[in-house]
């Protein structure tokens, strides 16, 4: 039975290859492949962006709170033997759920910490801050855990790759971008349908007015800071889960490529997030699949400032009207 | 005022020059060791020190070098060229006859002319560049073999390996870049193999899914990746991911067991490298004793390769003075060039050419086995 699935499923990769079509599956093939860095993408300019809706700041720590996301799952993994415990499956959730809320906590340290005391600063402080925050992260990570690469352990998730008509895709893969997406229709329909996400859309509006409507804005920033972080936490163990390897800088790549994504989308839109990390991902794989690969970084930075130059407010980012 | 200041300076002069007198006539001979004590490459220099504590130890043990006891003095580069030549001015100050290291090209290139002008025999233990030895200095030399060399090799295992199209990939760092260019001008001359793929991957990310299918769309036989091993882990093991099959050669910065550890043991089994022999593969009954002599002092044996070339490096110094009972620059940097054959060192027979290269094939080819374990080709 096997055996003839190999044999039909290779004179159907022939038969392909002989319509011309091996060049359609090579670019399907980059096409997943840059869904799946997206996904990641989108998962952290979530945090990105919220932040700056309400708050008209850019969190540089975010990408740190990535990195410490990563870390935190390798410390349950590998020291507390989490898999071993509960069995890998179970690992996986227990994993998801355990790494947000420690992220989310620094998360809201970091909000009252840093910010808070500033909250009414020029905004350049706040900036200034963040940096400072994102410096303070990144060499912690390094003093608890050292500088060298980190390791996940490799036996967490069966290592399956699905086989569709020449185009390989790894199971891991498949459930990151399910989680990411789960994660952001979630967010999407409690910004939108929720009384909590209604109060989080009026303070990103107008601070003022929504205190004068009786919404809690300092809850509400709060709580930015904790769905933020969260969501960045899990993206750095989606990262440590799918490909393996951690450092301490990671953080500053995956940012800055995020913080691309959240312009490229229009910076304080939620759906612009998702779509600006997806779209990055996707021309990143296909800049270097038909490009160069040494030009990919330059690719994705020159669709952002096309994208700039035609709508300067980003895909789906709206001209609001500057407050008086 | 201006006289005054004048008379201060002559007087430093001639305290300089009446210690420096002083201190070689009080029967000891300075060597220098140069290596990185910190920043990133500090595990490869901590490990040079403890390989020359070692050997001057025993050394003097011996009753020194033609009855004079060796002091060595370390200085810490830092990894870091600017740092390194700071380093190498207190060394030269100090009356040094020779100076050890170090390991990373580029520090050791910001110290060449310090050494040079202060007429200091130089021999570095892990600067590959090509360059260091192109520029005719008359007192640098190293034991550890060229950039060239390891392509060379490199190519001739492609070859053997009976592969006929070849990817290039690199990391466009000096080291990677400048390997892959001389391998493909190699492979060029050649019609046996072809070159069906030349690129540069940006280090430091993580997904080399898109890569991956670039190459694969190239259809090679193998790929020969010459830059680091975080990259080549994650290469191994996004490939072994894709149900891609091909065969990986990479360059001597993928000999770290740490690459075994990212790619996971059955991603990385059949990877093959190019590189100096790793301690453990040592040939000689020289090598041998000195292995279990390291070990019992320190608990393991040597890691790194690099640090024991320090140590060879130290020991064809302390050969030259003792043959030609001379600490004179001149003397010593005419013995090495022209004298010295086939000296038994711990990694083989060490001569020096006219540039100061070390003449001999000292790369092999190493592949990974099923366990992750690095096993010396014949």
């Amino acid at each position: 039975m096997l055996e003839s699935d190999a044999a039909s499923e290779a004179e159907a990769a022939l038969f392909l290859r002989c319509y011309g079509r091996g060049l359609m599956a090579e670019f399907l093939q980059q096409f997943v492949n840059g869904l799946a860095v997206g996904g990641i993408y989108a998962l952290i300019a979530l945090g990105y962006t919220m932040v700056y809706g309400v708050l008209k700041l850019i969190n540089f720590a975010h990408g740190d709170l990535f990195t410490i996301g990563a870390y935190l799952g390798l410390t349950l993994l590998t020291s507390f033997g989490l898999a071993d415990r509960v069995g890998p499956g179970v690992a996986v959730l227990l994993l998801v759920v355990m790494v947000m809320g420690f992220v989310a906590v620094i998360g809201i340290i970091l909000e009252r910490v840093a910010y808070r005391p500033l909250r009414n600063s020029p905004r350049l402080s706040a900036v200034v801050s963040a940096l400072g925050a994102s410096i303070f992260f990144q060499n912690a990570v390094m003093l608890i855990y050292g500088a060298r690469f980190r390791v996940y352990p490799q036996n967490l998730l069966p290592k399956i790759s699905l086989n569709l008509l020449g185009i390989y895709i790894p199971l891991v893969k498949i459930l990151v971008l399910v989680v990411c997406v789960i994660m952001m229709v979630g967010l999407y329909l409690f910004i939108q349908r929720t009384t909590i996400g209604t109060a989080i859309r009026a303070a990103a509006i107008d601070q003022e007015a929504a205190r004068l409507v009786g919404i809690n804005v300092d809850g509400v920033i709060t709580l930015v800071f904790i769905i933020g972080p969260a969501l960045g936490g899990l993206a750095g163990l989606m990262v440590g889960i799918l490909y393996g390897q951690i450092k301490f800088t990671m953080g500053w790549i995956y940012g800055l490529k995020a913080f691309t994504a959240a312009i490229l989308g229009g910076i304080g839109n939620i759906p612009g997030a998702m779509l600006g990390g997806l779209i990055l991902g996707v021309v990143e794989a296909l800049g270097s699949a038909y490009i160069s690969i040494a030009w990919k970084d330059a690719i994705a930075f020159c669709v952002l400032i096309l994208i700039l130059v035609v709508k300067p407010t980003g895909l789906l980012g709206e001209r609001v009207a500057e407050k008086v | 005022m201006r006289r005054f200041s004048w008379i201060v300076t002559f007087l430093a002069v001639l305290v300089f020059i009446f210690g420096s007198v002083i201190s070689s006539t009080a029967g000891e001979i300075k060597v220098g060791l140069m290596g990185p004590m910190t920043g990133a490459w500090a595990s490869e220099g901590q490990e040079m020190k403890q390989v020359l504590e070692l050997l001057v130890e025993e050394t003097n043990n011996q009753g020194g070098v033609n009855g004079q006891r060796i002091k060595l003095i370390v200085e810490d580069d830092g990894s870091d060229p600017r740092t390194a030549a700071l380093a190498a001015q207190r060394l030269v100050t100090q009356g040094i006859v020779g100076v050890i290291g170090t390991y990373g090209s580029s520090v050791t290139e910001a110290t060449q002319n310090i050494y040079d002008e202060a007429k200091v025999i130089q021999i570095a233990n892990g600067s590959t560049a090509i360059r260091l030895t192109e520029k005719g200095l008359k007192y640098f030399f190293r034991t550890c073999p060229r950039d060239d060399e390891q392509a060379r090799v490199a190519v001739k295992a492609i070859k053997n390996l009976g592969f006929h199209t070849i990817a290039i990939l690199h990391d466009n760092t000096t080291y990677a870049k400048g390997l892959a260019e001389e391998a493909k001008r190699l492979l060029e001359k050649d019609d046996t193999v072809k070159i069906v793929f030349f690129d540069a991957l940006t280090p430091g990310e993580q997904d080399y899914t898109a890569i991956l299918t670039k190459l694969k769309g190239a259809n090679p036989d193998a790929v020969f990746f010459t830059g680091y091993y975080p990259e080549a882990g994650l290469l191994l093991r996004q490939k072994k991911e894709m149900g891609w099959d091909v065969p990986f050669i990479g360059g001597d910065a993928t000999n770290n067991p740490d690459l075994t550890k990212i790619a996971g043991a059955d991603a990385a089994a059949g990877f093959y490298f190019v590189s100096a022999p790793l301690p453990k593969d040592l040939p000689g009954e020289e090598a041998k004793k000195f292995l279990e002599k390291f070990a019992k002092k320190y608990g393991n044996p040597p890691n790194s390769i690099y640090s024991v070339l320090a140590g060879d490096g130290f020991r064809v110094l302390v050969k030259a003075i003792e043959v030609t009972k001379s600490t004179d620059p001149d003397v010593l940097a005419d013995y090495l060039h022209n004298k010295l054959k086939d000296f038994p060192g711990l990694t083989g027979k060490i001569s020096f050419n006219e540039k100061g290269d070390r003449v001999g094939e000292v790369y092999r080819v190493y592949r990974v086995n099923e366990k992750g374990e690095f096993i010396l080709l014949p």
